[in-house]
């Protein structure tokens, strides 16, 4: 049932076919060890700048003069997590509405101000952060650092649009109500942590919706718009001194304030016995699957073991173990990943496939023995050593832009991780042994109690699940 | 990987409403590419950028849906079996060898081409030019890999379309929209086709658009130009071209009236679907298309958000955009009602406004905001070495050239707002469109589900 072809062998067997075929004197590249990576440091000497006002707003500049545009941001360091499960989508509702109209500007105003530049500027909620970011053509800088400020210290949280906001977040709920990806992580989120926070979705639900107006997210942004609880960014086309001068302008007479608690406290390990819950879509022809546990925090000291031991499970595209198994070998689905959710308190493990109806249970059981597997027989070095190569080249590949770069630099200080984490990473990738693997892998894997959520047709799906635990099924 | 609507606003130039436009002080990069050409007919496209360690090189094949005879979905088919394995590489060792480095490995497919990416870092160069070789000079087509890949591509098209109501607006629309052009099924092909088509198909199809003058390799970022060059003049150099390459005869007949269909799915938004007959790529209206889809479409100041979404409040989104394909273009429409509200209404509102931009030529200021909008576009398309060299490649494949900057800025500086009325007129006439409401079943009439049945 499980065919181990982990990389280690398919390498051998590629060496072993090669033999004799390659039509040129000189070996194909795949038949020599892969060179090292080249070793450049994250930002060119000179082009980061950090610095920090007295009322405590931490500041980052990186210029990047190669395109004439920019990009301006400032960041909160709190999020949906910070809010109890009875407003959950309250952090979300706040940051739609200062979408629609700051300082001068009602949401019209707002629109065309932005659009005349050309420019984009959004404002996001996640679970441990609230971000507005703009962008646009670097000679547009003053009109854009205008309007960031607008947004970020004079959101207007009209009444009008407070109702036209909860409007379509109830009708875009209501869309959502049976689309399956959203199914999928609904009941994924609730079998895991009823109760808590992370149980609900992260823009909540239409009962937490339908009670919000403009006063309670103007109580929201008033409790977290702190200087001393967050970060301004920007990258691209900016002169330093100049950004500083305008930070200080706009952001220097800031008052402080005292920083909300975190929110809930880290959520309990899954509820130890299985959770199966099948959500009823009668006229789907796939069933889309998940398993799913507790998971580490962003923060945990096992985050590097813990990600190159994911990369090995499903982590890592056409390389992992789950695409091996459930589309390589069997061409069972399209897809297949597992991810660990990194937030301040730990968030779900989550595996995600799906395949064609009457095949339903063959993939659970395939899932649950490669996670059985992932304990048991943990990557050796074999394994480990090109999750550690894959770890650093895509570490090289996702800092491509300097807005990439920035972004995980303000990451970092959303979650009090050390400043110089990038310029270690691969250093501490490269320090991860098999035993580092394989203790988080038993730590971490928990096959008997991971939830199993399936949304597709009841009446074909429920016969399969016999003898896997009961079965709760729902209907959306 | 199937196409995915390609939004014409993502590349098509820029002007400047103002008096010092950004661009003039804008060193085009495409501008810099060297132009290759193998005695085989391969062409090489590279463009060199030190700035980061890393690199996306890209084999552009020009065969898409619409060069398929008897199975639909093959040109999509068969780029899953260029991952299936070849005499040197084993099955997914392409892909895998690329991963375990960090590189972004995968391919899509669309009506007209069909593209293969490998964006890795610098010193993996080798290796992708090495595997990219071995896979169009000794790929494996056999039945197991083939019978593997059409599960595969089955759930992808249970994923992206059986369960989906937007694809299921797109297969729709575009086979009401076109009944003679192979632009009329969809990328992916219809699921009889797909069980149905054999290893021998595969191989003919292989062996007539897989040529070196059916291919052009597009490389931008950092790496040894030279080396690179050498290396492909070693590797895929010896590969032999053909002398004619096949293209459909079919021309489009002028469309007799509107065409209408609903669709029934288990969905709480309908959804609006619409498509006018446009022109094909490069043709000199193409500008003025992109200005009205922007003034339409772009930002919450457009016109259609302001009326369905901000105003009547009826939907949850709703723009239109022009859409070239080499043979053909689409004028394409797409709103999501909003569950309490319906569809009839907001088909209404939709298309009042379209017949207003009939009616008067857009705002100067309308006009000045939509050629800026598209102007940031094109600088915010020149950030990553993967867009650079999807836009190199793309226009080498269609138009067998690198459209400079320079000329998409002039030919958009040019728009007037009488330019915007005239193709509304021309093009979004009434008699040329197609419409397509994707709807819940009405109540008695039991669900069609995807008529797969279930053993």
């Amino acid at each position: 049932m499980k065919r181990r072809l982990a990389l280690g062998i398919a390498l051998v067997q590629i060496l072993a076919c090669a033999n004799g075929h390659w039509p040129f004197a000189e070996k194909p590249a795949w038949e020599l060890p892969a060179p090292p990576p080249p070793e450049t440091p994250i930002v060119p000497p000179g082009h980061l700048h950090r610095a920090a006002l007295e009322n405590g707003l931490h500041v980052l500049i990186l210029e990047d003069p190669r395109l004439p545009r920019v990009v301006l941001g400032m960041a909160f360091r709190r999020g949906e997590s910070s809010v109890p499960p009875e407003t959950a989508g309250l952090a979300s509702f706040t940051a739609d509405l200062m979408e629609r109209g700051a300082g001068d500007r009602d949401a019209l105003a707002m629109a065309e101000a932005i659009d005349h530049l050309g420019a984009s500027l959004s404002v996001a909620a996640g679970w441990d952060s609230l971000t507005v970011v703009t962008s646009g053509l670097s000679r547009d800088q003053e009109a854009l650092f205008d309007l960031l400020a607008d947004v970020v210290l004079r959101p207007r949280f009209d009444a009008a649009e407070a109702t036209r906001a909860r409007g379509e977040s109830l009708a875009a709920l209501e869309r959502a109500r049976n689309d399956p990806s959203t199914l999928t992580s609904r009941y994924t989120a609730s079998a895991v942590y009823a109760g808590h926070r992370f149980g609900l979705p992260l823009s909540g639900t239409p009962e937490t919706v339908a009670r919000f107006d403009a006063a309670a997210a103007r109580d929201f942004h008033r409790r977290v718009a702190l200087p001393n609880d967050a970060i301004f960014f920007a990258s691209g086309d900016v002169n330093v001194d100049e950004m500083l001068a305008k930070v200080r302008e706009h952001f220097g007479d800031w008052a402080q304030g005292s920083i909300v608690d975190v929110g809930a406290p880290p959520p309990a390990p899954a509820p130890p016995a299985r959770r199966i819950v099948l959500v009823d879509r009668p006229e789907m022809v796939q069933a889309r699957i998940t398993l799913s546990h507790d998971g580490i925090a962003r923060s945990s000291p096992d985050r590097i073991p813990v990600s190159l031991m994911n990369s090995v499970l499903g982590g890592s595209g056409f390389s992992s173990r789950l695409m091996e198994t459930l589309r390589t070998s069997s061409g069972l689905t399209y897809s297949v990943w597992s991810d660990f959710a990194l937030r301040r308190s730990p968030g779900p493990f989550v595996v995600s496939t799906f395949t064609v109806v009457p095949e339903t249970r063959k993939v659970i059981d395939l899932l649950l023995a490669e996670l059985a597997r992932g304990r048991d027989e943990p990557p050796g070095e074999d394994e480990l050593s090109w999750a550690r190569t894959l770890a650093i080249g895509q570490f090289a590949m996702g800092l491509e832009t300097s807005t990439a770069v920035v972004q995980s630099l303000v990451d970092l200080d959303i979650y009090d991780l050390p400043q110089d984490s990038l310029d270690t990473f691969r250093s501490r990738v490269r320090a991860v042994t098999p035993a580092d693997v394989e203790r988080v892998a038993r730590e971490y894997l928990h096959p008997d109690r991971a939830a199993v959520i399936v949304v597709g047709p009841a009446k074909d799906i429920a016969p399969q699940l016999e003898g896997l635990g009961k079965v709760e099924i729902v209907k959306p | 990987m199937q196409a995915t609507r390609r939004a014409a606003l993502i590349f098509l130039g820029a002007c400047f409403a103002l008096a010092s436009p950004a661009a003039h002080a804008l060193d085009d990069p495409a501008a810099h590419t060297r132009v290759t050409t193998l005695e085989n007919g391969l062409t090489v496209l590279t463009l060199v950028d030190d700035t980061t360690p890393v690199v996306s090189f890209q084999m552009w094949a020009h065969v898409g849906s619409r060069d398929e005879t008897r199975y639909t979905g093959l040109a999509h088919l068969f780029e899953h079996m260029m991952f299936g394995g070849s005499k040197n590489v084993p099955a997914e060792g392409h892909a895998q060898l690329l991963g375990a480095r960090g590189g972004e490995v995968n391919a899509y497919t669309t009506n007209d081409y069909t593209v293969y990416f490998d964006d890795v870092t610098t010193e993996s160069m080798p290796l992708v030019i090495d595997l990219e070789h071995e896979r169009v000079a000794h790929l494996d087509i056999d039945e197991p890999t083939l019978a593997r890949e059409r599960k595969v591509v089955l759930e992808e098209r249970r994923l992206r379309t059986e369960d989906s109501p937007m694809g299921r607006a797109y297969e729709n629309l575009f086979s009401l929209v076109f009944q003679a052009l192979p632009y009329r099924w969809p990328v992916i092909g219809w699921r009889s086709d797909i069980e149905k088509a054999t290893v021998d198909v595969c191989r003919g199809f292989f062996d007539q658009y897989y040529v070196p003058n059916n291919l052009v390799l597009a490389i931008v970022g950092s790496f040894d130009e030279e080396a690179a060059l050498d290396r492909i003049r070693r590797t895929f150099g010896t590969l032999k071209p053909v002398p004619n390459i096949p293209r459909s005869p079919t021309e489009e007949p002028k469309q007799q009236g509107e065409r209408r269909a609903t669709v029934y799915f288990d969905l709480r938004a309908p959804i609006l679907a619409a498509g006018w007959h446009a022109p094909p790529t490069g043709h000199p209206d193409g500008e003025a298309l992109d200005v009205l889809s922007t003034i339409l479409s772009e930002g919450r100041s457009s016109r259609l958000y302001r009326s369905l979404v901000y105003d009547a409040q009826q939907a949850l989104s709703a723009e239109g955009g022009y859409w070239e394909l080499e043979e053909a273009g689409v004028f394409l429409a797409f709103a999501s009602v909003r569950p309490d509200a319906s569809i009839d209404r907001v088909e209404k509102l939709f298309f009042d406004e379209i017949e207003r931009l009939k009616r008067e030529p857009p705002t100067a200021d309308e006009l000045d905001k939509a050629k800026r909008q598209l102007e940031v576009s094109l600088v915010d398309g020149l950030d990553t070495n993967h867009e650079l060299a999807e836009r190199i490649g793309r226009d080498y494949t269609t138009l067998g050239r690198i459209r400079p900057l320079d000329e998409r800025l002039e030919r958009i500086r040019a728009v007037t707002a009488e330019d915007v009325r005239r193709v509304a007129q021309t093009y979004l006439v009434k008699d040329q469109r197609s419409v397509v409401h994707i709807v819940p079943a009405p109540k008695g009439v039991p669900p069609a589900g995807a008529g797969e049945s279930t053993p």
